[in-house]
Order: C-alpha cells, then sequence, then structure tokens
C-alpha cells in the first residue's frame, strides 16, 4: 500500500494546488534558462545564416556586431581579388525602427550584396529570394508581414518577396533583407527639406571660402553626386564576408594580416565576439537571478515538504507503534516530494509550452536545459524532503498513546 | 499461558533532589486470553507503566517478557522493538487515531501489511466482518461514528494476531452505551481470539467486564484482584 498516494488522492485538491505553486517557480526556472538559450541562439542566428567563412571589418573593431565596423565599399573589389576567396560580399547592419500602418516595425536591416548574394541560403518559408537589386525585401515571419505587402521604407515603397522564421539580430530584432544599395539607401534617406537645408549649408560653405566667391560657378557642383560633401557621401559598408575553402583560410587569413586597413575575424571569433561581448552581461545577470530563484524555490519547497511531514506527525507515530519500518516512513515523506515535483515539473512545462511562444524575446528549450531543470527539481526535492524524513523519523510516538 | 510478565519495572526522572519516580518495583504477569483493567487517578504512573510495556519508552530498570520471550532487561530492550511490535503488541487509544486518508478497511490492511502476518485483504475482511463492519469498510474515519472508529482500532489492534493488546482509555471519548458496547468487544476478542488485553481506565461502571484489576498509586501497582464469576 502506497501512503503517499492514498494521502494525495484523498486531498487531491490542496496537492494539486501546492504542486502548482511549486511548477510555476519553476516555470520561472525553465524560462531563464530559455530566456539565456534564446538570447546565445539569436545572438549568432545571424552568423549562422549569412555562411561566412571570414569576416573583415574596420581595422582595430571587433565589427560588425560588437563594435561599429565602416569599410569603404571597394574593399570588398579587393577581397574579391585575393587568392583563395571564392565569394566576397559586402554586408551593411542597421538596427531600424519604422511605423507601418500605425505599428511600429523594429528591425535589424541587413544589406545583400547582389548579384554575388540573394539570400538563397536563408531559411525561407514562403515567397523567394530577391531577384532584383531594388524595391525587394526578405523579411523574418515575426514581423508579420505577408509575401507581397507594400512595406514604405525612407523614400521608396519596397515589396516582401520572401518570409524567414527565427532569423534575428544579437539584439533579439527581426531582421529584413534588401540590396545592398536599397540598404543604403534607406538608412541614407532624408526628407526633401533636409535636403534642401543641406545644399543651402553647402553652398554657404563654399561661399564663405576666397575660392567660392572667385569661382562662381563652383556652386554647380554642389548638386552633383560627384562632389557631394562627407555628411552625404556613398555611405560606407559595414563588413565583407568571405567565403573561403576550409584549406585556404589559413593561407587567407595570413595574407589579409598584412593589410593595415582590415580586420579580419574567423566565424569562431565572431561568435565568441557576439558571445562574450553582447551576451556575457545578460548571462550573468539571468544565471544570477536564476540562483537566486532555485534558492528562493528549493526553500519553499523544503519549507512546503516539512509543513507536510508536521500534518502527518500523530499519523507517523501511529505507523510507528504498528511497527513499521523505517523505509515506509521516510517513503511516505519521499515518495511525496517526488510526486510533487514531477506534477511540478508538469505543470512548468505545460504553462511554459503556452506562454513562451508569446515572450517578446525568444525562449529557446533546448534537450539539455528540459531535462536540467527536471533534474534540478528532483535532486531540491529529494534534498528538501531530508529535513521532513529527519523529523518524521526522530517522532516519539508516546504523545500519541497519552490521547 | 503467560502472555506478558514484567518485574521490578522502575521508571525514573531526573536525578538527585528532582529524582521523580514514576514506576516502582512494579511487577505484573497478564496470562493469555484475559482482559485486565489497570486503575488509578491522575499521575498516578498509568500511562508511564503502558508506554514500557508497548516499549514505546525504555525503563529505569527491570525486566520484561512477552509470551516467554525476554524483550527489556534491566530496562532496555534486547530485540527489535519494531518487529516485537508488529509480531507481539496491538494498541487502542482514547481516540481512535485511524490513518484519516484510508478506509476503515486500508486502515486494517496497513496494519497487517506492516506485519507482514496475513494477507491484507482477506485479513481485514475476516476482522471487519468478526467486529460487524463490513459494511462501513469503505468508509473514510471521518465519517465513521466514534464507536465506530474505535471498533475499527481495535480490528487494527488485532491484525497481526498480537500477544498483548494495551488499550489506554479505549471509551474516554465515548458515551456510556457505546464505551460498554467497545468494553464487551475488548473482552469478547480477548476471549475468543486468546490475546491478553490490558486496559487503562477511569469508568468503573464497566469493571465487570475484566477478569481482573490493578490499581495503581503513586507508582506502585497492586496485586492482582481477580473477579470471579466475570
Amino acid at each position: 500500500m502506497n501512503l503517499a498516494v492514498h494521502d494525495m488522492r484523498h486531498n487531491w485538491g490542496r496537492f494539486l494546488a501546492t504542486s502548482a505553486a511549486i511548477g510555476l517557480l519553476f516555470t520561472v526556472v525553465l524560462a531563464m534558462a530559455g530566456i539565456y538559450q534564446g538570447l546565445v541562439d539569436d545572438a549568432t542566428v545571424l552568423l549562422d545564416r549569412m555562411s561566412a567563412d571570414l569576416w573583415v571589418v574596420q581595422k582595430g573593431t571587433r565589427g560588425p556586431f560588437a563594435d561599429p565596423s565602416r569599410l569603404d565599399p571597394t574593399v570588398q573589389l579587393r577581397l574579391a581579388s585575393v587568392p583563395g576567396v571564392t565569394r566576397a560580399r559586402a554586408f551593411t547592419h542597421q538596427v531600424l525602427q519604422r511605423d507601418h500602418h500605425g505599428r511600429q516595425l523594429r528591425f535589424a536591416l541587413v544589406g545583400l550584396s547582389l548579384p554575388e548574394d540573394h539570400g538563397e541560403t536563408l531559411p525561407l518559408v514562403a515567397g523567394r529570394a530577391l531577384g532584383q537589386t531594388h524595391g525587394e525585401i526578405i523579411a523574418d515571419a515575426s514581423l508579420k508581414l505577408s509575401v507581397g505587402e507594400k512595406v514604405t521604407l525612407g523614400r521608396d515603397d519596397y515589396r516582401v518577396v520572401g518570409l524567414t522564421r527565427q532569423v534575428l539580430s544579437s539584439g533579439g530584432d527581426a531582421v529584413m533583407f534588401a540590396s545592398l544599395v536599397d540598404s543604403q539607401r534607406i538608412v541614407a534617406a532624408e526628407s526633401s527639406d533636409s535636403l534642401i537645408a543641406e545644399r543651402a549649408r553647402r553652398l554657404a560653405r563654399l561661399r564663405a571660402t576666397d575660392l567660392g566667391r572667385s569661382q562662381p560657378a563652383l556652386e554647380a557642383l554642389t548638386d552633383d553626386p560627384r562632389w557631394l560633401s562627407p555628411a552625404v557621401a556613398a555611405p560606407p559598408i559595414h563588413a565583407v564576408l568571405l567565403t573561403v575553402p576550409a584549406v585556404h583560410v589559413a593561407q587567407v587569413q595570413a595574407t589579409l594580416a598584412r593589410w593595415t586597413d582590415i580586420e579580419v575575424w574567423s566565424r569562431a571569433d565572431q561568435d565568441r565576439l557576439v558571445l562574450q561581448g553582447m551576451v556575457e552581461k545578460a548571462r550573468m545577470q539571468l544565471g544570477l537571478f536564476a540562483v537566486i530563484l532555485v534558492l528562493t524555490s528549493s526553500l519553499l519547497l523544503a519549507a512546503v515538504l516539512y509543513n507536510l511531514t508536521l500534518e502527518k506527525k500523530h499519523d507517523i507515530a501511529v505507523l510507528k507503534l504498528l511497527g513499521a519500518r523505517r523505509a515506509r516512513i521516510a517513503g511516505l515523506v519521499l515518495q511525496q516530494a517526488w510526486v510533487i515535483a514531477l506534477i511540478a515539473y508538469l505543470v512548468a512545462l505545460a504553462i511554459g509550452s503556452q506562454a513562451f511562444p508569446h515572450f517578446p524575446r525568444r525562449v529557446v528549450l533546448t534537450d539539455t536545459s528540459v531535462m536540467g531543470v527536471g533534474m534540478l527539481l528532483f535532486a531540491i526535492s529529494t534534498l528538501a524532503s531530508v529535513l521532513g524524513v529527519v523529523y518524521a523519523l526522530r517522532i516519539d510516538p508516546g504523545p500519541v498513546l497519552e490521547g | 499461558m503467560e502472555a506478558l510478565r514484567a518485574e521490578h519495572l522502575d521508571k525514573r526522572y531526573g536525578q538527585g533532589d528532582t529524582e521523580v519516580w514514576a514506576l516502582r518495583d512494579v511487577a505484573l504477569t497478564l496470562n493469555a486470553g484475559e482482559i485486565v483493567a489497570l486503575l488509578g487517578p491522575s499521575g498516578a504512573g498509568k500511562s508511564t507503566l503502558v508506554k514500557i510495556l508497548g516499549l514505546v519508552t525504555t525503563a529505569s530498570d527491570g525486566d520484561l517478557w512477552l509470551q516467554g520471550e525476554r524483550v527489556l532487561e534491566r530496562g532496555k530492550p534486547v530485540t527489535d522493538v519494531g518487529a516485537l511490535r508488529r509480531n507481539h503488541l496491538g494498541f487502542v487509544f482514547q481516540k481512535a487515531n485511524l490513518i484519516p486518508f484510508l478506509t476503515a478497511r486500508q486502515n486494517v490492511e496497513l496494519a497487517c501489511e506492516i506485519g507482514e502476518r496475513y494477507s491484507p485483504r482477506a485479513r481485514a475482511k475476516e476482522l471487519l466482518t468478526y467486529l460487524d463492519l463490513e459494511h462501513r469498510a469503505d468508509a473514510y474515519p471521518n465519517t465513521l461514528s466514534g464507536g465506530e472508529q474505535q471498533r475499527v482500532a481495535i480490528a487494527r489492534a488485532l491484525a497481526n494476531q498480537p500477544a498483548l493488546i494495551l488499550a489506554d482509555e479505549p471509551t474516554a471519548a465515548l458515551d456510556s452505551i457505546r464505551g460498554r458496547s467497545v468494553m464487551e468487544l475488548l473482552r469478547r476478542v480477548a476471549h475468543e481470539q486468546n490475546t491478553s488485553v490490558l486496559v487503562v481506565t477511569h469508568d468503573h461502571r464497566a469493571l465487570d467486564v475484566f477478569d481482573g484489576t490493578f490499581e495503581m498509586e503513586d507508582g506502585r501497582l497492586s496485586t492482582k484482584r481477580n473477579h470471579v464469576g466475570a
């Protein structure tokens, strides 16, 4: 006869409520683990999707994600000619927040350098890759745009031609892909008034010089794109992504190490930079929070189990008078702890699977984290019930005889 | 046949000036199949004696035999107390002390399981039938009357055919009619099951059901007075 099960069946409402309360606590522990894994996944998913062997960025920087990086677009052409490099793609990355039919769209805009990269390696769940250099975008499904929908960005309209799933930037924002030219145009787009104001400022600067005053014909050049001042010059790119066969990676890295205007990072380097630089503090924060939560949950669970044992003091005394073995008495406390832990675990999984998809940040439950939380709960419930078991085994049945 | 024999049982609390004697040189013998009352005022040492006989607490000195087997020597247990409780002892308390989350039948089955002597289901059915409780077998304790609860407690005490049942004021929480009914049931159990029953009681109205009585005062036990024709 399993006393633990009989007790729980008889008082199922109370046991269920207790287990559910503990389950809610462990839902938060599970969420912590999931949010941490989500941070790591989000931080590296774009690195995965861009499928580059080497990332070339501005000298002295750890760009383009952990650090701002600016490269002249001509670097792409120079890199494409390096022996061993099979493909060089320009890459831009900018986080933007724009209005779309009264809804705020926050996204990371990534520029793909067509025709080298149409986005064909992206995990498309609908539509197609970019087919032309202007007017098309690929958006992540989390932005809730549909294929064929028009989005106004800057001064132009763009049509959604493809949808990806779970392609996010290191900050957790959905990624939108456009051609490199379009991405630069969207980022640099200014209103007509600000263009007129800038033209006036340029003219004023020219007229303030002796050359401008003596050569009025120069004023015509202020509208010529080839003479634009740096404020509206052709925007730079943020990185160049190199595709290099594995056997040539070391050789290409050695070659590029001699270039004085660039920095080369491998894929593994980028993972490290992103995770250590951007996620580390959040990871530690989550970790410490999780530790406090686990300690709190453990103490609560211990208190609950201890109280359950206190309530059974009389019954345990009777069991002792009946001659029950210590294992049966300890089993009553332990088995209840395990059943409560099991129900709490199932509650945590059930609530988590329903609630986590609605969290603003991605919550990724891996087999390891799900198993880990289960093992943790089992270990905590076992440890927490030790107090109860010790108490139960020390109960003096004498007072029961005295009524 | 001798079910229980105690010799020179002492129980002292404290030391020196604060020393209190709860039991002094107690000796008693109970035969199989007899029901004996233990009378005395509060504080006389009745409960202490029952606790020592039930191996719930140790004595300061003295020896105890259960069915001829020495279980206390100079006040200390010389054998596995748990096994003795399982195999030789049954308890009935003032309150029935049934496990509240088990039915009447399950309470008896649990005792059988712990004793490991009989098939729990069959033995529980047999005992509940014997005590006229079969119709209440699946009732939980909180739905049983006080008298029914005490009968279930008696069934549980009988589960492993003990040599001795210790009953500590089993009728204190019952009215006189139900109290007498429980006393008569204990007498029936003693005589029919050949079990020795020691009942601590204040109820002098039911003394006629006992085969004999002991009186306690200031930790000392009187000689057993046998009731002729009881």
